[in-house]
């Protein structure tokens, strides 16, 4: 059944470079269902010494760390969340084929620490059948011992020990001194201790493998029996369920409530906003002069030549084009954290869930869509969260048609440009915010009516249950939210300065090339890009758009708001104190109000993003999806923009 | 009130979408399509397990129903696809075997 011992099957990847690839320290893998406190016990092993990677070709993260102990180091792997180990989502495939050994670019397991919730033992205990079964040396940490205490339930867990046939430690993530049998076990795994045993229950092949076809209805019968043993074993475990958490009742009250419900929603959606686009300037704007300052600083020390170029208009731009929105990053990842961790994201997606529905798309939906106000590339990741593959597919679809903060430099210099300040409705809301709560109302329309259009087509399909697990609200660890911060920051770092990184150089490239007969480097019309910003105008031309925004609309696909600094070079902007005021002259000499409103427009549709071309293509495993959301977008936005034009 | 003379178990003529705030009921029959029963299997919602609505989410949204300890939300249409019958009405059938 399990392909011999775990050793028979061990792989070493020599290119994952990790460590791994000695292949000497004992690997423990994590285990255990969504919302179990298995993070926070990883987090609390290893400290800061993890790493964040994907598995070879899935989108399924693998979080690996190390845990020094006296006795050697021991590798520890958190797996995802999973209510199970059948194939029925990604997630759970890709934790059983680890746990088997089949994973690529993952060893076998030499041991496993199943994770499961005290206060939900019942429910919790129905993992442990398949995972145990697998027969590898096991360890049960049952966590929330503290909340099980205070809501008055019981456990003997010498007697569930006894009846599963391992080690089972009751642990409090607040106090490391509970987490003394889970080092012991480790250190077992080096000294060959009594603690690392195998359980004794053999499985059905049912569970490893999977329902075969053809048999619809034992599928609920074996769920069934699962239960019925899980609740058996709890009873000789003496366990007795917890009442609800009172203070998880009394916030609900008041969180799902009718009137309140819906005002705290919309409050806790305005506070992000507040953060992401207040708060987080500051910050942008001391980024934003402490790259120019340093790239300006190399500039006088470095003599004059391509590689200084390269430098500081490549490599330093490109760098700077990622890390200019790092704070503001930050601010919506704390945010996203701390409403996880509290539980309160949760009853989001509860509310929001009517309305989602509505349009096609889930109330696990939200988040994304809501992060996708700031950055496409992080709110398609955080997808992964929407079970249903066909909800997960629409939603990551209409993602980026949020008005993300690299659109916002756009916006602010041609409204600046072409529309007049002048009071609309009272002193604090005039034409220029009139038109950029414009924009923003476009995009969301844009968003919903594409997800209602690809829910009754494409990805039209039986509605699947919407099962939302509500934890109850705990006070997020500073431990915990820091340690998402750090390794959510590294993974947007890693996936967006890749790509404009790239981008950037190969559009420096273009601007260098061809080298004059003198050999210097060629004006920006001639070079390579301009040629390029030439052969389009034809195309771009109903649109009322010139060659040199054509050749802007090409340098921003690194990122939108690159289109800016790009005009500056084309209008020969030298002066970076008036840049601002400069640029909006001359685009007031070029373009007339039909096309500036155009160029808007296109920006609003437009998927000017490589780096989201490129998380699309990680996330849904192919071209198919990135290259019909590309085109799709482009359509749209020529349309819009060709039609603000021929009206205005 | 309990139904002890009948040892025929009474069709269910309820859905977890008829039943009423607080009112705690046993799930018989699952009448949802193939292999999407699985996520509700997975959290321990299968035919024997003991459900109660506590909330109901604003504006016609999910309702918040208490399953062996833990809070799970689940749509009307889903709630709608979910046989019960009543806790007390269903340990009658179960002491009348």
């Amino acid at each position: 059944m399990n392909g011999g011992t775990p050793s028979a099957t061990l792989v070493v990847d020599p290119a994952e470079g990790n460590g791994a690839a000695q292949g000497r320290a004992p690997l423990v893998a994590l285990v255990g269902p969504p919302n179990s406190g298995k993070s926070t016990l990883f987090n609390h092993l290893t400290g800061l010494r993890q790493r964040v990677a994907n598995y070879p070709g899935v989108t399924v993260e693998r979080r690996s760390g190390q845990v020094s102990l006296p006795t050697g180091p021991v590798e520890v792997i958190d797996l995802p969340g999973v209510h199970g180990l059948s194939p029925r989502s990604l997630d759970q495939m890709v934790t059983r084929d680890v746990l088997l050994g089949e994973q690529e670019g993952a060893r076998q397991p030499d041991a496993v620490v199943l994770v499961l919730d005290a206060t939900q033992l019942n429910s919790h205990l129905m993992v442990a059948e398949p995972v145990l079964g697998l027969g590898l040396p096991a360890l049960v940490v049952l966590t929330m011992a503290d909340e099980l205490d205070r809501r008055e339930g019981a456990l003997r867990v010498s007697r569930l020990s006894g009846e599963l046939g391992v080690e089972v430690a009751l642990v409090n993530a607040r106090d490391r001194a509970t987490l003394e049998p889970v080092h012991r076990f480790l250190k077992a795994l080096h000294t060959g201790g009594e603690e690392v045993r195998a359980c004794p229950i053999v499985v059905a092949a049912d569970h490893v493998e999977g329902h075969g076809a053809g048999r619809p209805l034992p599928m609920i019968d074996l769920f069934a029996a699962r239960r019925e043993r899980a609740r058996a074993l709890g009873r000789s475990a003496g366990f007795q369920a917890p009442r609800l958490s009172r203070s998880t009742q009394r916030l609900d009250a008041l969180v799902l409530h009718r009137l309140w419900g819906p005002l705290i929603f919309a409050g806790v959606v305005a506070l992000v906003f507040q953060a992401i686009f207040a708060w987080a300037v500051p910050l942008m704007d001391g980024t934003e002069a402490a790259i120019a300052a340093s790239g300006d600083l190399v500039r006088t020390v470095l003599p004059e030549s391509w590689f200084r170029s390269l430098l500081i208009d490549g490599v330093w731009a490109g760098v700077g084009s990622v890390v200019v929105f790092l704070p503001q990053i930050l601010i919506l990842f704390l945010f996203i954290a701390v409403l996880e961790d509290s539980g309160y994201m949760a009853r989001a997606a509860v509310i929001a869930d009517r309305l989602m529905h509505r349009v096609g798309l889930q109330g696990k939906s939200f988040l994304p869509l809501l992060s996708a106000y700031a950055c496409a590339v992080p709110a398609i990741m955080s997808a992964r969260t929407v079970e249903d593959e066909r909800d997960r597919i629409a939603t990551i679809f209409v993602a980026p048609f949020m008005t993300c903060s690299a659109r916002l430099p756009v916006y602010a210099l041609l409204i600046a440009a072409f529309i007049p300040a002048q009071p609309m409705l009272g002193p604090f809301f005039g034409q220029r915010a009139a038109v950029l709560v414009g924009l923003y109302a476009l995009g969301l329309v844009a968003a919903i009516g594409t997800a209602a259009i690809l829910k009754g087509t494409l990805l039209k399909g039986r509605p699947v249950p919407f099962v939302m697990e509500l934890p109850p609200y705990r006070l997020p660890s500073v431990r915990s939210v820091g340690a998402r911060l750090l390794d959510r920051a590294k993974v947007f770092v890693r996936r967006v300065g890749k790509v404009i990184l790239t981008v950037t150089v190969v559009l420096w490239v273009l601007t260098q090339l061809p080298v004059t007969p003198d050999g210097e480097t060629p004006p920006i019309s001639d070079s390579a890009l301009g040629r390029v910003g030439h052969v389009i105008e034809p195309v771009i031309e109903p649109l009322g758009f010139d060659w040199r925004i054509g050749i802007g609309l090409v340098t921003s696909l690194a990122a939108r708001e690159v289109i800016v600094g790009t005009l500056g070079t084309i209008y020969g902007i030298e002066n970076q104190d008036s840049q601002d005021f400069e640029l909006q002259a001359a685009l007031q000499r070029d373009l007339d109000l039909g096309a500036a409103v155009a160029l808007l427009i296109f920006f609003v549709f437009a998927l000017q993003c490589m780096s989201t071309v490129a998380v699309m293509r990680r996330e849904t495993g192919g071209w198919r999806w990135p290259i019909l959301q590309f085109t799709y977008m482009l359509l749209l936005a020529y349309v819009g923009a060709w039609a603000a034009n021929a009206i205005l | 009130m309990r139904r002890t003379d009948n040892s025929a178990p009474t069709p269910p003529d309820r859905t977890l979408a008829d039943v009423p705030l607080e009112e705690e009921v046993v799930l018989v029959r699952m009448d949802v399509a193939g292999d999407d029963v699985e996520s509700l299997l997975e959290r321990g919602i299968v035919p024997g397990c003991k459900l109660c609505p506590i909330r109901h989410a604003p504006a016609g949204g999910p309702t918040v129903y208490r399953v062996d300890g833990a809070l799970v939300a689940l749509r009307k249409e889903t709630a709608a696809c979910l046989c019960v019958r009543s806790a007390l009405e269903a340990a009658g059938v179960l002491a009348s075997n």
